[in-house]
């Protein structure tokens, strides 16, 4: 989807690797790797190849990495699945190449207060009450005043839905007590 | 004040509504205060109280409450103890405020905190668990409630809380509103960004003026040509009138005696101060001076005699 891997960088990347000395066993594009489903029925499709694999290198984000590995825990348990790119944050596209990050899943969500902009993402401080004294016409101190203070966003968002009302709220500190574990959603 | 009870010298003269001075110290990155505890004992006879910055531009410096404690009993300056969100989670600061009582320290200044991105330490997990104003509704739960989330404190702290405000803010309502947060929040007194633009400032505190918190207005006198270039180089979103430093370049350029230099700088910093402190008090806009100038003692015998003017 974000082609960081794709047909095309995935054979460039076999080729790499190829001239590196690696035996390659098999290169398959996944449609969306960190859906199980989806990458059970991929896995069932190359089980013979992956009799000879002694690694596995993804170019998804981390999410692929630990789908993978959960898929092929059975079977293949001594397969390693290295991660072949660094994954920047989960981002909304604006067309190919160009990503964004505009929510962090923080599990607390305050759009609904904030005119739809994610403080936790567009604040460099992830601050509940901005703007900081770090804003200068309207941009952020972190970055060399280059990217808009996101709290300057949020307040002509709300000025322009005519809830300044919002703006002016005082606003709790998050609530960190069910953020510091392992998170999962399970309603079936 | 919302409180009659005062805990501090500042909390009386702010209750009682006395047109007060205050100044500011910045230890330097050395575990050594003397320098620091020597620039206290020169303004104390001027000054109501001082604050002690907690590592200004996220550049380290002694912890703020130790310097403060040390300072306060080496000089007897009561002392506002600048706490930033920035370093120290709720819990870390709940516990430092408990702390800073058994020390004896009475007021603290609620601030953000330049990122850590910003300073020699720019790998370091920025915190930001509280906010400015979020630390200050804190410190008043502690205080007037004796609690810390509703759980009871045995002997719980004494202290007053301020914040700060930016009138050179662009846009400025969204600051204005934000000082209405941190006044619900239980602010007690607010300091201004250093501000050279008088209409602005006008403008700015009498946006706020209706949120009834009284306002020490930041000024920055200039020791020296080069300080005074420096402060318009390297203070984002504060810029220093093109005519001032004019002003400060002759006195660099045309007087060559030292002593002579400092005379003028000095009464350079009372001929531009005392008309603007003088309208702002005039048009009751303002409660008191906070002056930001570290390293420049001296200048307090005048800022005195323009306050008491
Ligand atoms: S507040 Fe921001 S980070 Fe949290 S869930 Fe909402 S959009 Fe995502
Ligand atoms: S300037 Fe704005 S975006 Fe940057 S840290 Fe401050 S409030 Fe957040």
């Amino acid at each position: 989807m974000c082609q960081t891997g794709g047909t095309e960088g995935a054979k460039e990347m076999a080729e790499k690797l190829e001239s590196e000395g690696f035996n390659i066993t098999t290169v398959i594009v996944p449609e969306e790797v960190c859906d199980n489903r989806v990458m059970k029925k991929d896995a069932r499709n190359i089980e013979e190849e992956l009799q000879h694999t002694d690694a596995i290198l993804t170019l998804s984000c981390g999410l692929g990495v630990a789908s993978i590995t959960e898929v092929l825990s059975n079977k293949f348990p001594l397969i390693p699945v290295f991660v072949g790119t660094n994954t920047e944050f989960m981002g909304m596209t604006e067309r190919i190449g160009r990503f964004y990050m505009r929510c962090q899943g923080c599990g607390d969500c305050l759009l609904n207060e904030t005119g739809g902009i994610c403080p936790i993402t567009t604040c460099a401080k992830a601050l509940m009450n901005g703007p900081c004294g770090g804003m200068v016409e309207g941009m952020c101190e972190v970055g060399n005043y280059e990217k808009d203070c996101g709290w300057v966003l949020i307040y002509k968002r709300l000025k322009q839905l005519g809830r300044l009302d919002l703006f002016s709220k005082l606003r709790e500190p998050r609530n960190w007590s069910e953020s510091g574990h392992q998170r999962e959603v399970v309603w079936r | 004040m919302t409180e009659a009870k005062s805990y501090s010298k500042l909390g009386e003269a702010l209750a009682k509504g006395e047109f007060i001075l205050t100044g500011e110290l910045e230890p330097e990155k050395t575990c050594d205060l003397s320098h620091t505890i020597e620039e206290a004992k020169q303004m104390a006879p001027y000054v109501i109280a001082a604050n002690v910055t907690d590592s200004p531009l996220g550049i380290v410096t002694i912890n703020s409450m130790a310097a403060t404690h040390l300072i306060q009993k080496a000089t007897g300056l009561e002392c506002v103890w600048q706490m930033t969100v920035r370093d120290v989670n709720k819990l870390g600061i709940a516990g430092m405020i408990m702390g800073a009582q058994a020390l004896g320290i009475h007021n603290i200044l609620s601030l953000t905190g330049d990122h850590t991105a910003m300073g020699d330490l720019p790998e370091s997990k920025p915190v930001f668990d509280l906010d400015s104003a979020t630390l200050i509704k804190l410190v008043r739960e502690m205080v007037d409630k004796g609690s810390i989330n509703g759980h009871e404190i045995e002997d719980p702290p004494k202290l007053h809380v301020g914040g700060a405000a930016n009138p050179n803010s662009n846009p400025m309502e969204p600051e204005i509103l934000k000082i209405g947060r941190k006044a619900e929040a239980g602010c007690e007194f607010i300091q201004t960004q250093v501000v050279y633009d008088l209409d602005r400032t006008i403008e700015f505190l009498t946006g706020i003026r209706k949120y009834k918190v009284p306002i020490l207005l930041g000024i920055f006198p200039m020791k020296s040509y080069g300080i005074a270039k420096g402060f318009d180089t390297f203070v984002p979103g504060v810029s220093v009138p093109k005519e001032i430093l004019a002003k400060w370049k002759s006195v660099k350029k045309d007087v060559t005696d030292k002593k002579q230099q400092k005379e003028l700088y000095d009464q350079y910093n009372y001929d531009l101060f005392k008309p603007f402190i003088g309208e702002l008090k005039r048009k009751k806009l303002i409660d008191g001076i906070h002056c930001m100038a570290v390293h420049y003692p001296r200048i307090f015998p005048k800022l005195n005699d323009i306050i008491r003017g």
